[in-house]
């Protein structure tokens, strides 16, 4: 076949491409009969009643020197990972405030971090590329650092989020700035799978984000700069199972909802969404009302579900932190508006395991503990 | 066409543009990454044929919108103020005074907005 003729068979064929997915959008608005919001409104429901005092700062951990970028907590002993622009990672004791390790980074431009399920080593990466392994139980070296045990290398773009399987704790999953996941044995060091890259339903840009179920662990979703979310089966490296479209910005966090079949996104387009992970459906969206003599929004920088499901936690560029009921799609509390609330960006979030507290991490170089303070009625 | 007013005869025309010739290895190479990329496309075509044939027999949203409503029902939630039981006691170890073996600070006890 000739240039000409390839060159037309390329076009006809992008072009049948765009029309079919013109044709699953409007099919798939055809069958949002309802939303979360909606539903909830016929049962009767009415939003969480937060009082101005119910949330409560009640640490603050300061320690770096450097804007905080990530934070992982373990899943028992109230400990805390961190990472920062300051080049270290810092382990805290979140009920003591205390810092059990401070461990500053080969390669000081570290994006992400996470704890493994046993809490023993913890994982971190960034911009060189590579995914640094720590066994905290190791013996420090000459200048007090921990070594390094592991370096996991061949992503050929940074390192923008790591997580642990919660059941393999051998198993860790990467998203990265060359456009795929990787699912790595920890032990080894060895790639076991990469998500992406030449296969035609992987990511056309950078992965930012990325979250693995808790209640199918061969599950997970990545967040992307080409505004989609997509899904994978850890055990099919070939096909994304399925790609989530109406985000107009890049998706920077995703996180499974804790039934495990929903996973909610934030993004530059600042807003939050909740799809539904089987069937694709778009099931809600959070979207702040904005100035209109505002050029930008505040784009959704990270976000957190309480352990119910009924708060969604959303980080915003402009240092708010809205706590939505995500049931009734209304904003309840403001964290960022409170006394004691931090003083920039917030970067990233997290629940501790048992949902008592909440974890903020900002530019403002501070980490901040949220718990209940106020009067609880059990039901 | 020049249009500086110098006379010009015919021979002096600048020749038509024409696309500059590939070489054959350059042309090779081409194809076959057009090719590559035509082969793509096409798996995205049956990939997107057989979403949409899926989205024929889906369910419209309501369902998992109920799911939705009925999983956070009946789940206890620390961070609520009013939220099904059991109540942990630790959930109140945020407010408890805590000795840090480092200094002899102790933590306020529940109700202060800001105890670091």
């Amino acid at each position: 076949m000739s240039f000409p003729e390839l060159k037309e068979r390329h076009a006809a064929a992008t072009a049948t491409v765009n029309s079919l997915r013109e044709r699953l959008k409007q099919r798939r608005q055809q069958l949002l009969d309802t939303d979360v919001a909606n539903y909830t409104r016929t049962q009767g429901r009415t939003a969480v009643n937060f009082s101005s005092t119910d949330l409560v700062c009640c640490r603050t951990l300061q320690g770096h020197t450097g804007k905080v970028y990530s934070l992982d907590w373990t899943s028992e002993r109230n400990r805390i990972v961190s990472a920062s622009q300051d080049g270290r990672l810092i382990i805290w004791n979140a009920l003591t405030s205390q810092k059990t390790h401070a461990i500053k980074l080969p390669c000081a431009w570290v994006m992400t971090c996470a704890f493994a399920p046993n809490g023993h080593s913890i994982s971190c990466g960034g911009l060189d590329s590579a995914c640094s392994i720590f066994n905290l139980n190791s013996q420090v070296d000459r200048d007090g650092n921990i070594p390094v045990s592991q370096v996991l290398m061949g992503h050929k773009g940074y390192v923008s989020s790591c997580q642990y399987f919660p059941d393999r704790e051998s198993h860790l999953v990467t998203s990265s700035g060359d456009q795929t996941c990787v699912l790595w044995d920890v032990t080894t060091g060895q790639r076991i799978s990469i998500f992406g890259g030449e296969f035609p339903s992987g990511h056309t840009s950078d992965v930012l984000s990325v979250s693995v179920s808790s209640s199918n662990s061969n599950m997970f979703v990545s967040g992307s700069c080409d505004a989609t979310a997509r899904l994978w089966d850890a055990r099919i490296a070939s096909r994304a199972i399925r790609t989530y479209n109406g985000h107009q910005g890049d998706v920077n966090t995703v996180k499974f909802f804790p039934d495990g079949q929903r996973f909610g996104t934030g993004s530059d387009d600042g807003m939050c969404r909740l799809f539904d992970m089987r069937t694709g459906h778009l099931l809600q969206v959070y979207a702040q009302q904005h100035n209109n003599n505002e050029p930008d929004f505040p784009m959704v920088t990270s976000i957190a579900f309480s352990i119910s499901g009924r708060l969604l936690f959303a980080g915003y560029s402009n240092g708010d932190c809205y706590v939505w009921d995500t049931l009734l799609a209304e904003v309840v509390l403001n964290l960022g508006k409170l006394q004691s609330s931090h003083e920039g960006r917030i970067s990233c979030l997290g629940l501790s395991d048992d949902g008592s507290a909440l974890c903020t991490g900002s530019w403002d170089k501070n980490l901040k503990i949220w718990a209940f303070g106020g009067l609880r009625k059990v039901i | 066409m020049a249009a500086n007013g110098e006379g010009e005869g015919p021979e002096a025309r600048p020749p038509p543009p024409s696309m500059p010739q590939p070489t054959r290895t350059g042309d090779f190479l081409g194809k076959h990454r057009l090719s590559a990329a035509i082969a793509r496309l096409n798996q995205e075509i049956q990939f997107l044929e057989k979403e949409l044939n899926e989205l024929e027999t889906m369910e419209t949203s309501a369902e998992a919108c109920k799911e939705v409503f009925l999983s956070t029902e009946g789940r206890s939630d620390a961070l609520l103020p009013v939220t099904p039981g059991p109540e942990n006691p630790t959930w109140h170890r945020w407010f408890q005074r805590v000795r840090s073996s480092h200094s002899r600070r102790w933590w306020t006890s529940k109700g202060s907005s800001d105890i670091s």
